[in-house]
């Protein structure tokens, strides 16, 4: 099989101009080093399927992809032959408001859902980073990705009810169904939230939706120490509030809010993003009872609202990475609520020990830390080693969402899988016994 | 499946008083039933339309104890159903032939409360409800509330992915399970999931939710509980028509308002719920809609007069708010034993479990009122309206000649009328044994294939719970994919790999 015998089927099913074989253009798809052969970009499943099917016959390597935002996740693929990018399925298929669902195609852009959505009054409540740089429906779903509204509304596991999935034979399979309830078979979506493309390529994705409400606020106070920030997180948890998001800043990532939204926080303060999502009356009510919380924490705040929300968790959402830039890592840290502490120290110590430069921002009630970590690479490495042993002895993770190429090529992205390793890897080759689906990047 | 070899199995070349010294050695005397009086409370779960006697019945007391008797039954190739309660209504616990039945029930014990975190540990035979009375004195829940909450176990919750009354809201049995212990059919012992959120790797606790049973048998399960919310209100409209009572659903829904609850019944329910129990419900309304909101005061007392403005342009004859707890409490009792409350007007019934899109409601009822009188049985509707989750109970005499076939016959029947709307054939009950000739309404070949992929991950031998969710017979002979390949054999399809 010649490279130019592959680029001519490629255009036999996708069409001329939708096969990219310009070393310049591929270099957007390098990963950690390894630049796809080629990139094609079918328009629908058939093309997909057949695609597919034509990689599996000629057992060559498909990295499904969708705007390619987070290629940076997971290892770096043993083999890319094919980059194929669901970015040309852009159609959202139905919205039917009276049911709270919506079916899209896969390369759908999150943004350009929510426009669609948002005509009738609801939305999808999933609010990753990269959302600005063009992170596809497809692209969430395979990486599991969320941000601070998964306290209120859960994470893409919760939403996406139904799919539709080439699988790495080029055979297309349907799974879930376009209802919110519904235990016929196994609930074969939950499989592929997270599965970073190694079981085939998600095309059509149902999610559940809510309606947008009437109001929004968020109360953004500063404490003085970690403690008081940190018991501040408990009584908020332990009350009768229903919040949307909790979010816990150190003071680096604090300050670098402060600056970009143009908001006032102390400096060298932690500060909390606590934000209800509401009728009217009952997000004024809760912000009172949130600021007198915060009050018997010594915490003091602000209350954000419109334009100015909507740009503070923009920021909150996409600074771990802006502020990562090419040296530095970006870190996933899942622990228990009342582990974040533990985490916040230690990077306070490895600031002074190694002299790294830690930004963090925490779902403070779900436990999950995004870490943006600067500095010399030697450092940085070892204290990702420091941390993830830090993560996994209180039974948690740290994975490594991207990191520059001589720390990546020395650890792994995931860390430690555990016990149900063995049974994940007999997934992986009872759906793709060659392993071409995305090689190597998870399993 | 039952593809397995005969003599395989107990009786044959697996002599059966050998089988029981080796289940005994692992468990005790005390943890092996034999005799014929003890295992004919066995023979069947809450669907008790079908029977067959289990070989012995085992009661581990430990992860350990399960992992050694699955090893036992994987070298000697004996078929084996894992059993919580025996509440499923879908047969998913019925014991197979020659196998032996696993029950969980001496795994009862609530391993850790830990209330910071907002996680509870249990074994799976805790009993659904005392999740939430361990917690209870915290301010928090359980929120996965089926109807059976006092008998039924977290394991079988597991295994069937319940429902209840408050999953539009609150979601399902899976948005509440964070991690389990599951030994697989080998006997291997593997954690997935946890305590602390988004674990590195396939979603494996998910994938174990809802699978009725074949994939391994849970032996410990990590829970999320939630706040228990400051305010509850509970109002019930009744509507000369059952759609206008579905039409206030959506509306409701369609002014940003998720009620905590909303469940429709129809007049023949509401009659036999009054005969029951004497709940206060109007025995001449078409229809009920009982809907409850809960959350901030602010929240509820905001949204409490958009929901009675939408019952309103909707027809509503009569909106009751309940005054108290114990008036909210009879409001909700009478809805809990809608099901129990039909023997009051039929000897039998059978309960259906069709889930539609909300939106297709009117049609859908309108379809199974044809359906009752093509087949000239009485069908009454009771539902979780606000997910679309119906439980048509098909109303029969099983003395009279031929209507029990009848009324299993309209039952599949309204599951067509379900998964033609654009639903599903089961929203909270399961396929297990009863629901599997359906379906293939929903899933094609290629989507079942795909399941089967993932069962002979688990379990190659086809020992865990067999025969159960699946139309025909799957074996797991040549497990995985085969590449694609251009020839016109393989091109007739993928079937012929299994």
């Amino acid at each position: 099989m010649t490279q130019s015998s592959i680029i001519e089927e490629l255009i036999n099913i996708a069409g001329q101009g939708n096969v990219v074989t310009d070393g310049g253009a591929l270099a957007s798809y390098d990963m950690d080093g390894r630049s796809p052969a080629t990139a094609v970009y079918p328009s629908d499943t058939a093309q997909v399927s057949e695609i597919v099917k034509y990689a599996s016959a000629e057992s060559l390597s498909v990295i499904p992809a969708g705007s390619g935002t987070k290629l940076a996740l997971g290892r770096r693929p043993e083999k890319a032959d094919i980059v194929l990018s669901v970015g040309r399925m852009d159609r959202v298929i139905e919205h039917e408001a009276a049911d709270l669902i919506a079916t899209a195609e896969c390369g759908v852009l999150l943004q350009d859902f929510r426009s669609v959505l948002e005509e009738r009054k609801q939305f999808l409540p999933i609010d990753p980073a990269h959302t600005k740089n063009g992170a596809t429906l497809g692209g969430i779903i395979a990486t599991n990705d969320s941000g601070p509204l998964r306290l209120g509304y859960g994470t893409a596991r919760e939403l996406l009810i139904g799919m539709k999935v080439v699988r790495p034979d080029g055979n297309v399979f349907k799974g879930g169904s376009k209802v919110v309830k519904n235990v016929a078979g196994y609930d074969l979506p939950k499989l592929y939230v997270g599965s970073l493309g190694t079981l085939g390529i998600i095309v059509e994705a149902t999610f559940r939706l809510y309606p947008i409400t009437e109001s929004s606020a968020t109360y953004l106070a500063g404490f003085g120490s970690l403690e008081n920030a940190h018991s501040a997180v408990g009584k908020l948890l332990k009350s009768d509030l229903v919040l949307a998001s909790l979010e816990h800043m150190n003071p680096g990532f604090a300050s670098g809010i402060s600056n970009r939204a143009e908001l006032e926080i102390s400096r060298n303060h932690h500060a909390l993003a606590i934000r209800i999502m509401n009728v009217r009356k009952a997000v004024e009510d809760q912000l009172h009872t949130i600021s007198g919380i915060c009050k018997e924490e010594e915490g003091t705040g602000l209350v954000v609202e419109g334009e100015r929300e909507r740009v503070l968790w923009e920021n909150i959402r996409e600074l771990p990475f802006e502020l990562s830039g090419h040296d530095g890592a970006v870190l996933k840290a899942g622990v228990l609520i009342t582990h974040v502490p533990l985490v916040y120290e230690r990077l306070d110590k490895l600031s002074v020990s190694s002299g790294v430069r830690p930004y963090a921002t925490a779902r403070a009630g779900n436990g999950v830390v995004m870490i943006s970590l600067n500095g010399e690479s030697g450092s940085v490495r070892s204290s990702i080693e420091e941390l993830r042993e830090l993560c996994e002895r209180a039974g948690g993770s740290l994975v490594v969402q991207s990191a520059p190429g001589e720390v990546k090529s020395e650890i792994d992205p995931w860390g430690n899988m555990g016990s149900a390793a063995g049974l994940m890897k007999r997934i992986k080759s009872n759906f793709d016994p060659q392993n071409i689906m995305s090689p190597g990047r998870l399993l | 499946m039952h593809s397995l070899n005969k003599e395989s199995k107990i009786n044959g070349s697996v002599r059966k008083e050998d089988f029981a010294n080796r289940l005994s050695s692992i468990l005790g005397p005390d943890g092996v039933i034999s005799s014929d009086d003890e295992l004919i409370a066995y023979d069947s779960d809450a669907l008790t339309g079908y029977r067959i006697k289990p070989v012995f019945v085992v009661m581990p007391r430990s992860t350990a104890e399960v992992s050694r008797v699955m090893k036992l039954c994987y070298e000697n190739d004996v078929p084996y159903v894992p059993r919580g309660a025996g509440t499923g209504l879908s047969g998913g616990a019925l014991p197979v032939e020659e196998g032996i039945v696993i029950s969980l029930s001496r795994m009862n014990r609530i391993l850790e409360v830990d209330i910071p975190n907002e996680r509870v540990v249990v074994e799976p035979g805790v009993v659904n409800l005392s999740v939430t009375k361990a917690v209870s004195g915290y301010g928090y829940y359980y929120a996965p509330d089926p109807s059976s909450q006092i008998v039924c176990t977290i394991g079988g919750n597991v295994a069937e992915n319940s429902g209840g009354v408050h999953c539009l809201k609150y979601g399902v049995t899976t948005n509440h399970v964070l991690g389990v212990e599951v030994v697989l059919p080998d006997g291997e012992i593997v954690e997935a999931g946890g305590k602390a959120p988004d674990m590195p790797g396939y979603d494996i606790t998910g994938l174990l939710v809802g699978s009725e049973g074949l994939l391994g048998i849970v032996t410990k399960i990590t829970l999320r509980i939630v706040k228990k919310p400051e305010t509850v209100k509970t109002l019930f409209a009744t509507f000369d028509r059952v759609e206008d009572a579905g039409a206030s659903v959506s509306g409701i829904t369609a002014r940003g308002v998720i009620p905590a609850g909303m469940e429709i019944m129809d007049n023949l329910c509401i009659r036999s719920v009054e005969e029951a129990m004497s709940v206060g419900y109007p025995v001449d309304a078409g229809s009920i809609l009982l809907v409850e909101l809960d959350g901030p005061r602010a929240e509820v007392e905001a949204q409490m007069p958009i929901v009675e403005e939408v019952l309103k342009e909707n027809k509503a004859q009569e909106i009751k708010v309940a005054k108290n707890e114990k008036e909210r409490e009879l409001f909700w009792k009478g809805r809990k034993s809608a099901f129990p409350a039909m023997g009051r007007i039929s000897s039998d019934y059978y309960v259906q479990d069709g889930v539609i899109p909300r939106s297709r409601l009117a049609e859908v009822l309108g379809n199974i009122n044809k359906l009752s009188e093509k087949y000239g049985l009485r069908v009454a509707n009771v539902f979780h309206a606000g997910d679309g989750n119906l439980h048509p109970l098909v109303l029969y005499d099983s003395s009279r000649e031929g209507d029990s076939e009848k009324a299993h016959e309209l039952a599949g029947e309204i599951l067509k009328v379900c998964v033609d709307s654009g639903g599903s054939i089961t929203g909270e009950h399961g396929v297990g044994e009863d629901k599997k000739k359906f379906l293939s309404y929903m899933f094609g070949e290629s989507d079942l294939d795909t399941m089967n992929l993932v069962r002979c991950s688990f379990d190659s031998k086809g020992l865990c719970n067999p025969g159960k969710v699946f139309p025909t017979p799957r074996t797991c002979v040549e497990p995985g994919i085969k590449p694609y390949r251009e020839n016109p054999l393989q091109k007739a399809g993928i079937g012929e790999m299994y």
